[in-house]
């Protein structure tokens, strides 16, 4: 077993690039939309040989045992190349939290399943009632005999027309006196009657939000993770890595690059409003870089990261939609066409940029969410 | 207070060891420049740090004024900049023949006050940095007093005595990377600004009541302060990298390069920064009487000195434009 964390961050960068350079399918590189597990297994297959599918998962589980140094490392090689996440709800979300909360069996059982992707998982937290307010989550779940009986609907849940298994939060306690305390945390099989899956069509014509239902289904008792009534505060302690990922450079940064070769192929930087339009962008993304560094750097010197981290994904989200804007003014009578355009040797999808854009500063916790924690955990206002 | 500031090593932070200064680089240079934002310290710390300074230490590192500088015991104010007919900066005509000057520089930081003038001219065979004392025959300087309470000197020569100190091509290589040095050094004081700025809005909103409640229990109070917080953020870890980034940077071009980065940011930062500080502090924020309009003006003067931040986009834009031509 190889321990990472004992190379220098160089000689890990270099080998996990050299790996993804040699390995990843060229027509893989930077999809731009979230694949069907039957688009990426070839290289599925590829990394769980290498035993690389799960980065931050400890090694006794099968994972790489990263520290998080480490692990922004590879996830920004893996960016850099545009390598596809995959279908990694499984190995970022409920495996983590069944090797924090799971018991043993759960663990014997499910752990192996997400890295061979023989399950593939999708994420039933929001509904329509519960999205920036996701503790007035109202799907029930009750105890019948043996297993939970689960009534109600998610939504946004992605790609769950193509998951065999859902991690859910479900009320157990309506009664409970506060709404964050009669949440659990339930695994169930997408397989069976009581579930029905329907895709939405988003701005951009993809479909990998879905809404699930759930008409009396069914899950086996012993699919409960962690304690009853106990799913809030577990969900809770997953999120403090996601939000550095979350607000990492690279969305920006590629957009950035994509937009600098389009406006000099259409010859946008004539005109000194737009020469200095993009000189503010590229200056708000070289100086984000700056201040996720030092958050990186926080994280090499072993140090948890505070709320303040969440300024990134403000910061990153704007920017990158600020982007995507300049691209549509700088394909001037084209930017209401759909699909690519041909610019010297470069293909650009100037709407594609913008729609993807859009959702950026909705998921993960909107904007408006992370301002009132800033607010609130940060500046210390009141109320 | 200056000569608490010499022995605490302030002024030779940037200069290398062996010509008497600590060595420290630009990078803790901005570390002090920031300190002196927070405090609105009235000395000239940047500019005799990044201008004279940076023009001696270039030029002539052995000169007695060198270790006085770095000492405290006296300031000299660089004279670079000229005023053309139309107001504007433009090229300089300021002559020097036969060891005296004859013209007028503007912009002179640090020219009330000053010991004598660094005065960047031009003679028969090129440029020429000479040292004329400040109250040398024929030197009348005009004081332009700035929004902070600070001034800038208008100075003209006629006849003025004033001794050479190095001339030829050098003269304007050290001129433009001392320029950048202050660049960088005024982005840092401008973060500090920003910095102190902030912490004083801030604890205004959290005991200013109105309503019966303080008006940062107000989401839409909520949400600006957290915008100028998060810009003040960037605007730290931005300029500290582009300092950092020049001490290890010997091309004088890339080294402007990053100059203007900072100077672009800890600009659009400061701006909005101090004028949303004074929105949020109400109508007391538009009198004398409370610090948050101290800064407001300092920083109106620190962006205008050196370039504001559209003026620096653009010189930062042309530079990235030049080096991927080069590539």
């Amino acid at each position: 077993m190889t321990d990472w964390n004992a190379m220098s961050d160089a000689d890990f960068r270099k080998e996990v690039r050299a790996f993804f350079e040699a390995e990843y399918p060229e027509e893989l590189r930077h999809l731009p939309h979230r694949p069907k597990f039957a688009e990426i297994e070839h290289w599925h297959r590829k990394l769980h040989a290498k035993g690389w599918v799960a980065p931050a998962w400890p090694a006794e589980f099968g994972g790489m045992g990263l520290n998080a140094a480490k692990l922004l490392i590879f996830y920004e090689e893996q960016q850099r190349w545009g390598v596809n996440r995959g279908r990694d709800m499984g190995v970022q979300m409920v495996g983590p939290l069944i090797i924090k909360f799971g018991t043993q069996e759960q663990k014997d059982y499910w752990l192996p399943r997400i890295l061979s992707c023989e399950d593939i998982w999708c994420q039933g937290y929001s509904e329509p009632g519960a999205g920036s307010d996701l503790a007035n989550l109202r799907t029930r779940a009750e105890i019948d005999g043996d297993d939970f009986v689960i009534n109600g609907q998610k939504i946004w849940t992605t790609m769950a027309h193509d998951a065999t298994h859902i991690f859910m939060l479900v009320r157990t306690d309506p009664d409970a006196p506060k709404k964050q305390q009669g949440i659990s945390f339930l695994l169930a099989p997408m397989d069976q009657p009581g579930i029905e899956v329907r895709t939405i069509t988003t701005l951009s014509g993809e479909t990998e939000f879905c809404e699930v239902f759930f008409d009396n289904a069914r899950t086996p008792r012993e699919n409960l993770v962690g304690e009853l009534n106990k799913g809030w505060t577990m969900a809770k302690a997953l999120l403090s890595f996601e939000r550095i990922f979350i607000g990492s450079p690279s969305l920006a940064q590629n957009a950035l690059g994509q937009l600098e070769s389009f406006a000099r192929g259409r010859g946008a930087f004539d005109d000194p409003v737009f020469r200095d339009r993009f000189a503010q962008a590229a200056l708000d993304v070289e100086d984000h870089a700056a201040l996720y560094a030092r958050f990186a750097d926080q994280l090499k010197r072993g140090e948890t990261l505070g709320a303040d981290v969440s300024m990134l994904k403000i910061w990153v989200t704007e920017c990158f939609q600020r982007i995507t804007e300049l691209m549509i003014e700088a394909a001037g009578p084209d930017g209401g066409s759909i699909g690519p355009l041909q610019v010297g040797n470069v293909s650009v999808d100037v709407l594609s940029s913008f729609y993807k854009a859009r959702p950026t500063t909705i998921y993960g916790g909107s904007n408006e969410i992370q301002r009132n924690i800033l607010s609130k955990a940060v500046l210390g206002l009141p109320g | 207070m200056v000569r608490e500031l010499a022995e605490a090593g302030v002024f030779g932070v940037a200069v290398p060891e062996d010509q008497g200064g600590l060595g420290m680089g630009l990078a803790a240079g901005g570390v002090i420049a920031e300190e002196v934002g927070r405090v609105f310290a009235p000395e000239p710390v940047v500019s005799t740090i990044g201008l004279s300074l940076g023009l001696l230490r270039r030029l002539c590192p052995d000169h007695p004024k060198m270790a006085q500088l770095i000492g405290g015991e006296i300031s000299l104010a660089v004279a670079w900049q000229e005023r053309g007919p139309d107001g504007a900066p433009a090229d300089a005509t300021c002559r020097y023949a036969d060891g005296k000057l004859t013209g007028g520089k503007a912009w002179v930081v640090g020219a009330i006050g000053s010991h004598g003038f660094l005065v960047v001219a031009e003679q028969d065979d090129g440029p020429v940095l000479v040292l004329a004392e400040a109250d040398a025959q024929g030197l009348v300087i005009d004081k332009r007093t700035q929004a902070d309470g600070s001034s800038l000197g208008e100075l003209s020569f006629s006849g003025t005595p004033a001794a050479e100190l190095a001339s030829s091509g050098a003269v304007l290589t050290a001129l433009a990377e001392a320029v950048a040095d202050a660049t960088a050094l005024a982005a840092a004081e401008l973060v500090g600004v920003s910095e102190r700025a902030f912490e004083i809005t801030l604890d205004y909103i959290k005991t200013r009541e109105q309503f019966d409640k303080p008006i940062g229990s107000f989401q839409v109070i909520q949400h600006r302060a957290v915008d100028l917080n998060v810009m003040c953020e960037v605007a730290q870890a931005g300029v500290r990298e582009a300092l950092a980034q020049m001490d290890s940077e010997t091309d004088p071009k890339v080294r402007a390069r990053l100059a203007s980065r900072a100077k672009a940011r800890a600009v659009t930062a400061a701006k909005k920064i101090t004028r949303d500080a004074i929105q949020l502090h109400g109508a007391v924020g538009y009198t004398d009487e409370f610090d948050i309009g101290l800064y407001l003006n300092r920083a109106l003067v620190l962006s205008a000195w050196l370039g504001d931040d559209a003026y620096h986009r653009r010189l930062w834009f042309e530079a990235r434009e030049q080096e991927g031509a080069a590539q």
